[in-house]
């Protein structure tokens, strides 16, 4: 039953047009030339009293049957660019039915998912021409902000192959991963729509609107990029600004080490990582955070503990219950390493020794025992 | 046999200067019970040890019998570990019988490998002293070894001083007694040393291998249940009598394919398998190693084995690692070797080297039964698994962490896999859908993807697979796609830190040169399996276990012709590598054998 259908969706590429006659709805916000609101499903953060007014773009999206449609940039009133958007029309077909999809798409400036509007007068449906629920609308989005999704780097048919069956006793229930996963991430009873769109969001399309947007690229993008709450607009910017941008824009990049995502953090501190020794001072935000970051970019900031001050290597002594075995064997080396352990110190390693609820509490005690 | 040991290591420590001092390996014990002997981390905490693992229901008491030379009062010690500690009661309790008397201690409650104390007994050297191991719990209670004394001075903890101390007590010589020659060892017996060994035998060589598993086939043994992916390359013939069916990993269908991989291997005459013996050290002189030498894991016997050619396909890289070969952790810059994938950037190759490398899995999986099954509570999961809830496992239940080595830390890796597991079960089963669910099966062995890579001559990179370079000495070709594991709380930390994600990048067919295949400094080293020359993206594709089988068998012809001719291994690319290629052709096909020609 699948085979057939998904035969049918490459038969239908050839026959479209001819099935259907030219496609005439188009998407409700066809029409927009300005943006007032966010796009209804959307990722970015949206300022409010924003209004984006539309250009073009040399780019188009070529769907099967369709033809080419247009990609257009929208900008600010300062025509700095904001978003990429295009209005879709594309023939789904499953189970030897198609239909048209309707839908506007939305892209960062780097080419990533940004959101979509749905079309009210022609609503996505799904298996059995059912209308999308919001909830699927929701799922669909879901799918779409996933650019390593499974429907990637599998061909459709392999993406609803059930597993063998187990041959002896023993574990059953043990669904394969691939049907799985699929089911988790696409709106149900509708594979080909969803497959159809995160195609469409993730093509080729991505690389053109990255290289059309880094061929206008300027500072002041970067830093707007900087200051997005985005993570791929701060990492781009982070991998993009001179030591200089760094310098000017330091309280946003140490703002950045403390709320940005894992991966933020750990390239921030191994790009700035001759600031340890070279401005101590500067770095002090950062051993601030030291309790708040997550355990890699944790390990990564203890790498610099002999540049830390000394009021900042107390302040440790009172955070231990944070670090790993690892780190607080780290921290102890650097304390062995000296030739005095103040006292204020030495009191937090006994009280942190004495306790019977801290997991390496041992370790310290072992440290104690060999520098006494 | 066992029994013979224990006694032989209890005599000679009653020769000793302290002769009321009994130690006792409790993987040594007459009867297990139901507690597996676990010798995954001996480097670092020093010994196999017993492991209570039930799976959540206490499993039967361990047991053995021990005969003293002195009657009298002795303390005892048992040495073990808390491997939870926090504000709940251990997860791994267990209790000492000595004799009639259950010990009121409850042990396991320890932070850190080390001894604790539990009681004092009065001993009658006059009949043998019964000695019990009773679990409490079933979750993973650990007994390293239990020391009797007449005198009340604790043993040490430190792991180096323990060592000292313990060939002290037991009165070892440096030097295991027993040598075994032979024309090639092999040291691990996953796909890539199986096949090995097959290869090495089938042109005549004498071969050893050494493996520290009751059975073979590394992650695709029954034990961790990994099925084969990849293609066969030139060794289809080989691989075949190792392999597994594509069932999903973490099914009980891998018993089936135990059963053929052991026989095959077991086939050959000139294979001498040593199962259950872990390979603990190797030393070289002049850069080769001379010898390797290994220990059965339940008894404590060991050999030494010498040959003029040696095979690492322990997955960590031990033996290049003992030997002092140059090797590699973590992830290389971007630039080391241009690896980068605009696509997904620093989650692929970062822009400064880090200690970043796939993770370690626990599969298991749980089936559903006629009848309500009950789970305990286990408070001292949850902080790891949160509010993550599952019935069965896959490989995304990977865990790897900067500040851990998958090999150093290997066992706080496996223990925050059990954490997850039981965590995620346990909530799993507050769903009255789960009611009739039990847990049918949890790993205890870690299975690795990524630790040293050994340096050979070639480091092969994803460069390599991404644009097919075609070699000379291609002897392994690969087509499956390129994937790189991270961990998803890197980029959410409301995901739970065990589960990771793939990153597939699909190429063209990539081979990997035998020059990546022998240590570029030890001279008669060769590699195989995860451990061999490769960047930390190169590795992406080609750890898969039909490619790793692969490496195995080209290793094994190598080391045929160098014995032919008395080179060594790098001495084969450069003077006789046609003759190289041509083997491997030759080997496609069953040979007639000569009573039917
Ligand atoms: C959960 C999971 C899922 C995976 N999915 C797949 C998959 O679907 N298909 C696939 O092909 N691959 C998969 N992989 C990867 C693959 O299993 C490994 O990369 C591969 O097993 C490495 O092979 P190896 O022979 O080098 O090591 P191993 O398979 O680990 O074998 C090495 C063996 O050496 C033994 N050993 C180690 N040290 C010593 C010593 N000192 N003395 C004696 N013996 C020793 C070990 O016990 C081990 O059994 C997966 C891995 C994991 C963990």
């Amino acid at each position: 039953m699948i085979r057939i259908a998904l035969g049918f969706l490459l038969f239908v590429t050839h026959f479209c047009d001819a099935q259907f006659g030219s496609p005439v709805a188009f998407s409700d916000s066809q029409e927009k030339t300005v943006l007032e609101t966010s796009p209804e499903f959307f990722i970015l953060d949206w300022k409010p009293n924003t209004a984006l007014h539309i250009s073009e773009t040399p780019l188009e999206i070529i769907t099967d049957s369709v033809g080419a449609q247009k990609v257009n940039l929208f900008r600010d009133n300062t025509e700095a660019p904001i978003l990429y958007s295009s209005n879709i029309i594309t023939p789904v077909c499953a189970d030897g039915d198609c239909k048209f999809m309707h839908i506007t798409l939305y892209w960062t400036l780097l080419g990533d998912y940004a959101g979509f509007d749905r079309s009210v007068k022609e609503p996505l449906t799904k298996h059995d021409h059912d209308e999308f629920l919001f909830s699927d609308y929701w799922k669909l989005h879901d799918l779409l902000k996933d650019d390593n999704s499974i429907l990637k780097r599998r061909a459709i048919d392999e993406l609803v192959t059930k597993p063998k069956p187990s041959k002896i006793e023993g574990v059953d229930a043990l669904s394969g991963a691939t049907v799985k996963e699929v089911k988790e991430s696409v709106v149900s009873g509708a594979l080909y729509s969803c497959y159809v769109a995160w195609h469409l969001v993730h093509g080729k399309i991505k690389e053109q609107l990255k290289a059309y947007t880094v061929e206008q690229l300027n500072e002041e993008m970067l830093v707007r990029m900087l200051n997005s709450e985005h993570t791929n607009y701060q990492m781009y910017a982070l991998e993009n600004l001179d030591q200089n941008q760094y310098k000017v824009n330091f309280s946003r990049v140490s703002e950045l080490f403390k709320s940005g995502i894992p991966l933020v953090r750990s390239f921030i501190i191994k790009n700035l990582a001759n600031s340890f020794s070279q401005s101590p001072t500067t770095m002090q935000p950062f051993w601030d955070a030291l309790p708040y970051i997550d355990i890699n970019t944790r390990s990564l900031l203890l790498q610099h503990v002999d540049f830390a001050s000394d009021a900042t290597v107390t302040h440790i002594s009172t955070q231990l219950s944070v670090l790993t075995r690892n780190q607080l064997l780290k921290y102890l080396e650097h304390l062995g390493s000296k030739k005095v352990i103040s006292t204020e110190v030495l009191k937090n390693l006994e009280q942190f020794a004495a306790s019977n609820k801290e997991k390496n509490a041992y370790l310290v005690t072992e440290f104690l025992e060999d520098n006494s | 046999m066992k029994n013979l040991l224990t006694v032989l290591i209890l005599f000679i420590a009653s020769l000793n200067a302290v002769a009321q001092d009994i130690l006792l390996e409790a993987e040594s014990f007459d009867n297990p019970g139901g507690w597996v002997v676990d010798p995954q981390f001996v480097e670092q905490m020093g010994s196999p040890y017993l492991n209570a693992h039930g799976m959540g229901k206490p499993v039967k008491n361990a047991s053995t019998a021990v005969e003293f030379k002195k009657s009298g009062t002795y303390h005892i010690w048992v040495r073990t570990m808390n491997w939870v500690p926090g504000e709940w009661e251990a997860p791994g309790r267990f209790q000492l019988k000595v004799g009639e008397t259950v010990l009121d201690t409850v042990l396991g409650t320890r932070s850190g490998w080390g001894w604790q104390y539990a009681g004092e007994a009065k001993i009658n050297k006059k009949q043998a002293t019964h000695i019990e191991l009773q679990d409490l719990t079933g979750f993973n209670g650990r007994c390293d070894a239990i020391y009797f004394s007449t005198k009340k001075d604790t043993p040490p903890s430190s792991t180096k001083k323990l060592a000292a101390w313990r060939q002290e007590i037991t009165a070892q010589p440096n030097a295991p007694e027993e040598v075994k020659s032979y024309d090639l060892v092999v040291v691990g017996g996953g796909l890539a040393g199986c096949a090995a060994a097959i290869a090495g035998a089938e042109q005549g060589l004498k071969v050893a291998l050494i493996h520290d598993r009751p059975v073979l086939g590394g992650n695709a043994s029954e034990e961790i249940r990994v099925h084969t992916l990849g293609i066969y390359g030139n060794f289809e013939r080989i691989l075949k009598k190792i392999d597994t069916e594509h069932y999903p990993n973490g099914s009980a269908d891998a018993k089936l394919d135990q059963e053929k991989r052991d026989k095959n291997v077991k086939s050959y005459d000139n294979i001498d398998l040593f199962l259950n013996w872990r390979a603990y050290d190797a030393l070289s002189e002049e850069n080769s190693v001379k010898y390797v030498d290994a220990r059965q894991t339940f008894t404590g016997e060991r050999k030494r084995f010498t040959a003029p050619y040696f095979v690492d396909s322990t997955g960590d890289g031990w033996i290049g690692f003992w030997a002092g070969a140059e090797f590699s952790y973590g992830r290389e810059s971007v630039d080391t070797y241009g690896e980068h994938w605009e696509e997904h950037g620093e989650l692929w190759s970062p822009k400064e080297a880090d200690n970043a490398v796939m993770g370690s899995s626990v599969l298991w999986g749980s089936k559903d039964t006629d009848s309500p099954q009950s789970f305990p509570e286990v408070p001292w999961a949850m902080p790891v698994s949160k509010d993550y809830s599952e019935v069965n496992g896959e490989w995304q239940w990977e865990f790897s962490r900067n500040d851990l080595s998958q090999i150093d830390d290997a066992e706080e890796i496996r223990d925050h896999m059990l954490r997850a597991i039981y965590g995620s079960f346990s909530s799993a089963k507050k769903d009255e859908v789960n009611e009739n669910r039990k847990l049918e099966w949890v790993s205890y062995l870690v299975g690795k993807r990524e630790s040293r890579r050994l340096v050979g001559d070639h480091i092969f990179t994803f460069n390599n697979a991404k644009e097919g370079t075609e070699f000379p000495d291609g002897v392994v070709i690969e087509t499956r796609a390129v994937d790189v594991h991270y961990q998803t709380v890197l980029e959410d930390e409301n995901n739970p830190d065990f589960i990771s994600e793939a990153l597939f990048y699909r190429g063209p067919q990539y081979y990997i040169p035998y020059r990546s295949l022998y240590s570029k400094n030890i001279k008669n080293l060769f590699m195989a399996g995860r451990n061999f020359s490769c960047s930390h993206a190169g590795l992406g594709g080609p750890r898969v276990m039909l490619t790793t089988g692969q490496m195995g068998a080209a290793v094994g012809y190598a080391a045929s012709l160098c014995k032919k001719y008395e080179v060594m291994p790098r001495e084969i690319y450069t003077g006789y590598l046609q003759e190289y290629l041509d083997l491997i052709e030759e080997q496609k096909y069953e040979k007639i054998p000569t009573s039917k020609k």
